[in-house]
């Protein structure tokens, strides 16, 4: 086997970043090679999935890379395996384009920092541990990689030691995430006491089918433990903690690469490992996730951490999609899955950018940016409609496949539960778009502070890291039928046949099944809505050009303007009597105080608290599945 | 009797969680997470133990019935997770003691500034 073939690829991906880990701290110094190593590092993984695309996705190949050759003997994998299939190069894909990205926008972002050597060295390690995680074949591998990178985001969370709340994020973050960690170790080892064997296709072999008391103790175990890791309910507030302090371009890699593997983890158990997919619970626990997160989303002033919670809300769809257990709710799921790396990141690395220039993340101190910084407000619009699920951008054609699925599933087996999944995620759907017109006009419209007059725009490093982002962000939007038929696809049908999997890995030869097609019913066109949005963003223009753009003039500041806004501000004479981002859901949340103050103490910030939820959890999930199996 | 050490992990395991959820100074809360890690370790290592095994050491020629081992891969795993639990208690003491430069007190429930 020459060493450019395409079997080498996976191991190379890993061994880049991890090798660029290495290197960085040895000629981290000079700031020209240590932006090389990186940026080369991530290139390289980038381009060995990019590679895989063909024999993986097109050829419906497997790739089994057994550690120095120590392949299966008398039936038993002793040997360390990487295993690709279809769904572990779809999640290979996004850590690799997402990874790449951030590492660009790093370059120049972390300018105002030191210790940058050990920033990319950290970096480095969560890239590789995760591309590890998605790539390898082998359970205790698996727990390995969860620890390397569970440690570098604690490191990277607390980097910015100095910036409020960083270290109690940080910690926080380490004694619940060790405690998931510790959950799957335990988990591990249950399955190994069982099965006598780590390997992810042997395990996937012998495990269903001999569902025992300790089995089930042990997904109960794995399921919590990566649960931590992609942050579902009831582990959000980690993710929220750590996000508003990590610097954006970590926020990049916490919410697109870091919970990606807590989703992957929990995909491979349920359709392979355990083959208990029927269950349900998965579904009903996205559907919780994402409605949970967005409301708590909308009682956010932060910046970062209000974009914390929607990533934890958009992971509740992917979840909900996932758990249907159908090849539509798969391909769905993973779909938006992958939207959701490119959209997250692109508003994470857009409120980098306006914390790079003001140094503020608070909503309530910043406002007008979009005059100053016009690429940022831009790309972060193309972010906010991508996320909200406005067509023709890539957040609305997953989301409407989402939708149908939930619906779908809901016709075939008349169950209700799976209906009321489909209205949570229009509801939960609506809120996102709220909550992002309140961000968008605190952040870039309404009154500039006076502070902020001398504001630049970013260097272009980072802006053209955004677009990159927004690029896909279109792109995929656009052309939903090519994700659909050469990404999510091939992986759907691979997490159906988890058969395919473990022969190819047992035996070397796959069992080919028929090749089903998963698309989105109804007709849908999105290069008609694209024309349509630019034609409706013109009429805009031109309305906004043509007639009086209404402003605030200097002379009348010190006065109020009019009377008829005393119904809003009780009569109280302000200086700036225009509407913030704050007031515009006045209503909804005075409606909704009860539900609001009571989840402000629920989220009491004590980690005892949050351990304790995690414990509870765990006792739920081993309890409901003794009883559903 | 294996089984004690099987109760004795579980027991170190649910311990070292109880410690967490319920002690309010950190470093009581570091602890917690080594004891729960050593639970872990106890358990891996009964999982290969065989009765009346020796060492896993391979030698050549005289593979009989009396060279009968524990599983080596068991004692590799909890190497493994020694050294683990080993960083998890170095990288969470060196946060309490940032926290205890910044916060003036190691106890939880007034490190709360995020929250809601």
């Amino acid at each position: 086997m020459s060493f450019l073939s395409y079997q080498h690829f996976p191991i190379y991906s890993v061994m880049a970043l991890f090798l660029g880990a290495f290197l960085v701290v040895l000629f981290g110094r000079s700031k020209f090679l240590r932006g090389l190593i990186a940026f080369c590092a991530t290139a390289i993984a980038l381009c060995c999935m990019i590679l895989l695309i063909k024999p993986v996705m097109l050829n419906h190949e497997i790739i089994c890379y057994w550690m120095g050759s120590r392949a299966m003997a008398g039936g038993y994998a002793i040997g360390i395996a990487m295993e690709v299939d279809q769904v572990s190069l779809f999640f290979g894909l996004l850590i690799a384009t997402a990874v790449f990205v951030a590492c660009v926008y790093s370059l120049q972002y972390m300018d105002h920092d030191d210790n940058i050597p050990e920033y990319y060295t950290l970096f480095l390690m969560l890239a590789g541990g995760v591309m590890g995680l998605v790539l390898s074949g082998d359970l205790f591998n698996m727990f390995i990689m969860v620890e390397i990178l569970t440690f570098a985001a604690v490191a990277l969370t607390a980097f910015r030691n100095k910036a409020f709340g960083a270290l109690e994020a940080a910690f926080k973050y380490l004694v619940v995430g060790c405690m998931g960690s510790t959950a799957i170790l335990a988990g591990t080892i249950m399955l190994y006491a069982q099965a006598h064997t780590l390997n992810f296709a042997q395990l996937s072999d012998l495990i269903p089918g001999n569902m025992n008391t300790s089995t089930i103790v042990a997904f109960a175990l794995l399921y919590i433990g990566f649960s931590t890791k992609a942050f579902i309910v009831p582990f959000h507030p980690l993710a929220a903690d750590a996000h508003g302090a990590a610097p954006a371009s970590i926020s990049v890699l916490i919410s697109g690469v870091l919970t990606k593997s807590g989703v992957y983890a929990i995909l491979r158990l349920t359709y392979f490992l355990f083959q208990t997919m029927q269950l349900g619970s998965i579904q009903f626990i996205g559907s919780v996730s994402m409605f949970v997160c967005v409301t708590m989303a909308l009682a956010q002033h932060d910046f970062k951490r209000l974009l914390a919670f929607h990533s934890i809300s958009q992971i509740g769809y992917v979840m909900t999609a996932i758990g249907l257990g159908t090849g539509l709710g798969i391909s769905a799921g993973l779909y938006h899955a992958m939207n959701h790396t490119m959209f997250k990141g692109l508003l994470f690395l857009a409120a980098g950018a306006v914390h790079y220039r003001t140094g503020i993340t608070d909503l309530r101190k910043l406002g007008g940016l979009g005059k100053k910084m016009p690429w940022t407000c831009v790309l972060f619009l193309i972010g906010a409609a991508s996320i909200s699920g406005i067509p023709p951008f890539n957040g609305f054609a997953s989301k409407w496949l989402i939708y149908q699925a939930t619906y779908l599933k809901a016709v075939e087996s008349g169950n209700i539960g799976f209906l009321a999944a489909t209205v949570v995620a229009l509801i939960t759907s609506v809120l996102t778009l709220a909550s992002f017109v309140k961000v968008t006009q605190s952040v870039f419209f309404g009154q500039l502070r006076p502070e902020h007059e001398d504001v630049k725009e970013v260097p272009a490093g980072m802006i053209i890291a955004m677009c990159l982002f927004a690029a896909i962000c279109v792109v995929t939007g656009l052309f939903p039928n090519l994700v659909t038929d050469y990404l999510t696809g091939p992986a759907a049908n691979a997490a159906l046949n988890p058969q395919n999997y473990i022969s190819s890995m047992l035996t070397g030869e796959g069992v080919f099944k028929t090749y089903e097609v998963f698309a989105a019913s109804g007709v849908w066109s999105p290069v008609n809505w694209l024309l349509l949005l630019m034609i409706a963003l013109l009429g805009v223009t031109i309305v906004a050009v043509l007639g009086k753009y209404d402003q605030v003039s200097e002379s009348k500041k010190g006065e109020l303007v009019d009377s008829k806004f005393a119904l809003f501000f009780g009569g109280e004479q302000t200086q700036y009597s225009q509407v913030g981002g704050e007031d515009l859901f006045w209503g909804l949340k005075h409606n909704w105080r009860h539900y609001f103050s009571f989840m402000h103490e629920l989220h009491s910030g004590v980690v005892n608290d949050y351990a304790l939820w995690a414990v509870v959890a765990l006792a739920l999930a081993m309890v409901f599945l003794q009883i559903a199996l | 009797m294996i089984t004690y050490n099987y109760i004795a992990a579980f027991f170190l395991i649910a311990l070292g969680f109880y410690t967490i959820i319920t002690k309010y100074n950190l470093i009581k809360t570091v602890i917690g997470l080594s004891i729960a890690d050593y639970g872990v370790n106890l358990l891996i290592i009964s999982i290969g133990y065989n009765p009346g095994g020796t060492a896993p050491i391979f030698t050549q020629g005289e593979l009989t019935t009396a060279s009968y081992f524990v599983d080596p891969i068991p004692q590799a795993l909890t190497l493994t997770s020694i050294v683990i639990g080993a960083c998890v208690t170095a990288m969470s003491l060196s946060l309490v003691v940032k926290l205890h430069d910044e916060y003036g007190t190691i106890d939880t429930r007034e490190i709360r500034r995020l929250r809601g």
